[in-house]
């Protein structure tokens, strides 16, 4: 177990290492982002639950770096290593199988928190919002790259080689990007709409995010204040969808994930 | 330069019936289905501590299936297979550490530098308890900027490997810049970096000149020497006979022969060629020899004869064969032309093998 853990540590350091040298990574994780981030905080008027319609928006905004930071990231990594043999290799060395995933997790966990960061501070300049609850966004960060990650696993495993890596992420991509949250809350949509968007894993992330950046609560659109003890409270359906998620995550990529290219 | 680790005593967690712990490699009845295909059709073979064992055959012969069972990748379709009297699929955590592997291929992170590998390497293993002893001459100092790339130092341990294995200057080169052979290198010294006491080794030398084939071969005796278990595939017979304690010769996933070098090449008799003027011979005008009447071919005005020995007493049987054959010659008043007596080959043994299926 702390070899496992050591040896997490190594290979994530190993992964940032990497990134920072590939400049297609690199902007896709960091920069991408950002971007959206920007476009999106350029739509909304008015207010939303509570907060003006751009506070809302960017609060929420973690969602879809998630899907490019984590999701999209780490099927495009899993895949390429496997068809390297770098999967193998490893697999083949001193790391076990969970060391070698929970290293892919970490590295991908600490681009996400550097990019909730960034828009931490980005809310604070322009909008002189300081983040209400760190931790519940912490840990936001993390069940959501364990989910995500997971779920990278398994679409890896049904991602022939890295080129056809952009076509197999686009269905959860694009999932991600109309269900999510962000630009209005969950409970909004229509009835059945609302039920399912609410169970799918990242509307939870969005809204324990929403709720640590603003300390009120975002898990309805009713957005009113509350204390600290009262927002774990509100939080705590979520991080149970969540919980159910990671296990979920955890059959399809047990069934689906490839340590090896498929032959023939 | 490899100085090893303390040995520990192997578990006896078998329970299988088969040999007992001092084989450190145990395959009994393997069979490795790919589908409908079956890669391996059932073989046995034990490797004892500290042997070096080599597998040859055809391509596609069920060598690297082999392996990779034995290395955990697979479960074996049927059959045991014992590693260090472990299990390597239920118990391959235990045997991770133990154990050092080089693949037929690749798989390294290319944007990393050959030190930068050798280091996660070398963590890795540091990490699993199993801290590398390897020492270098030098050092190459770090700390600086260089053109806006941070250079890293690189210790004496990792310099101590790539020298090792011959890539010393090469510490500082992106992997993915080597060439073939660089590469294979540099995967021999990830093998053997954690001081592992069995070392799977699958075709280490295809694709390194002859200079780092010998060095890989020193590496491999040294290992050997120091009581390093070494599994190896190779398509070079003489690579098998410079180091294998014993060998065997897989083709169409079965074992064909096995056994020491000479056990195995005398199988393959000893060659007495020679050359009589005229093409009037025929194999009745010659005598016998070691029971074994000869081949002859007619060419250039000459006929080429030619006896294969393969009797009983290997060490002796072609001493034995020329004194009747020049009694013979002597009798006959005749000349043995171009008189040659060659010990048989493993290429001999491996082609008669390949053809006669
Ligand atoms: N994953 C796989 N799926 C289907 N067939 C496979 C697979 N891996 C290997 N084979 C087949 O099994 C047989 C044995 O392959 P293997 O790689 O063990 O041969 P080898 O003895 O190592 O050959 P070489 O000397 O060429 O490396 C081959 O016929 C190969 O096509
Ligand atoms: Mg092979």
């Amino acid at each position: 177990m702390k070899t496992d853990v050591l040896h997490a540590v190594r290979l994530a350091r190993i992964d940032l290492t990497l990134v920072g040298r590939n400049t297609t990574v690199l902007f896709n994780v960091m920069l991408m982002p950002i971007l959206i981030a920007a476009l999106y905080s350029t739509f909304p008027v008015g207010e939303t639950a509570g907060v003006s319609g751009e506070v809302f928006v960017l609060t929420g905004v973690p969602g879809l770096m998630l899907a490019f930071a984590v999701f999209i990231n780490l099927v495009n990594a899993f895949t390429s290593r496997r068809e390297e043999l770098v999967l193998k290799r490893l697999r083949g060395g001193q790391p076990s199988a969970a060391a070698v995933m929970a290293g892919s997790g970490l590295s991908a966990l600490v681009l996400f928190l550097f990019q909730v960061v960034l828009l931490g501070i980005w809310v604070y300049r322009f909008e002189g919002i300081l983040p209400a609850n760190v931790p519940m966004m912490v840990l936001a960060a993390a069940l959501g790259v364990a989910v995500f990650g997971l779920i990278a696993a398994a679409f890896s495993g049904m991602t022939p080689n890295a080129e056809m890596a952009q076509i197999t992420v686009l269905p959860v991509l694009l999932v991600m990007m109309v269900a999510a949250p962000v630009a209005f809350p969950a409970d909004v949509l229509p009835g059945p709409l609302a039920v399912v968007t609410g169970l799918l894993p990242v509307t939870p992330i969005v809204e324990m995010m929403r709720t640590g950046f603003l300390g009120a609560d975002h898990f309805t659109s009713g957005g009113e204040k509350l204390s600290m003890v009262g927002q774990w409270v509100a939080a705590l359906p979520s991080i149970g969808i969540l919980l159910v998620w990671i296990v979920i995550g955890g059959l399809l990529a047990r069934w689906l994930f490839r340590w090896e290219p498929r032959h023939g | 330069m490899i100085s090893h680790m303390s040995t520990p005593q192997l578990a006896d967690a078998t329970g299988t019936g088969l040999a007992g712990p001092e084989n450190v490699i145990e395959v009994g009845a393997l069979r490795q289905k790919y589908g409908d295909f079956e890669a391996v059709r059932g073989i046995s073979f034990a490797v004892p501590r500290g042997e070096v064992f080599a597998l040859l055959g055809t391509n596609g012969a069920g060598k690297t299936t082999t392996m990779e069972v034995l290395e955990g990748y697979t479960p074996a379709t049927d059959g045991t297979v014992r590693v260090l009297g472990l299990d390597p699929i239920r118990q391959h955590r235990e045997l991770r550490p133990r154990v050092g592997i080089m693949l037929q291929e690749g798989g390294f992170l290319g944007d990393l530098t050959v030190a930068e590998t050798v280091d996660l390497w070398k963590g890795l293993s540091q990490d699993a308890g199993r801290p590398v002893t390897l020492s270098g001459s030098t050092e190459l100092p770090g700390g600086f900027t260089l053109m806006g790339t941070r250079i890293r130092r690189v210790d004496r341990v990792t310099m101590g490997a790539l020298e090792l294995v011959g890539l010393e200057k090469k510490a500082r080169v992106k992997v993915k810049q080597l060439s073939g052979g660089q590469k294979r290198r540099l995967d021999l010294a990830l093998a053997v970096l954690s001081g592992p006491e069995v070392l799977f080794l699958d075709e280490p030398t295809t694709g390194m000149d002859p200079e780092a084939r010998r060095t890989t071969w020193k590496v491999v005796e040294g290992l050997r020497d120091a009581g390093t278990t070494v599994l190896l595939t190779t398509h070079y017979l003489e690579e098998a006979e410079r180091l294998a304690d014993r060998l065997a010769i897989m083709h169409e996933g079965r074992i064909h022969t096995h056994g020491t070098v000479d056990e195995v090449v005398a199988t393959s008799g000893d060659m007495i060629t020679f050359r009589l003027p005229g093409t009037s011979w025929t194999f009745g005008d010659l005598p016998a020899l070691d029971g074994v009447t000869p081949v002859l071919t007619y060419a250039g005005g000459g006929t080429e004869v030619g006896y294969t020995l393969t009797g009983s007493d290997t060490g002796t049987r072609a001493h034995a064969a020329l004194r009747p054959l020049l009694a013979w010659a002597d009798a006959h008043g005749e000349t043995l032309g171009r008189l040659a007596v060659r010990r048989g080959t493993l290429e001999d043994v491996f082609m008669r093998i390949v053809g006669e299926v």
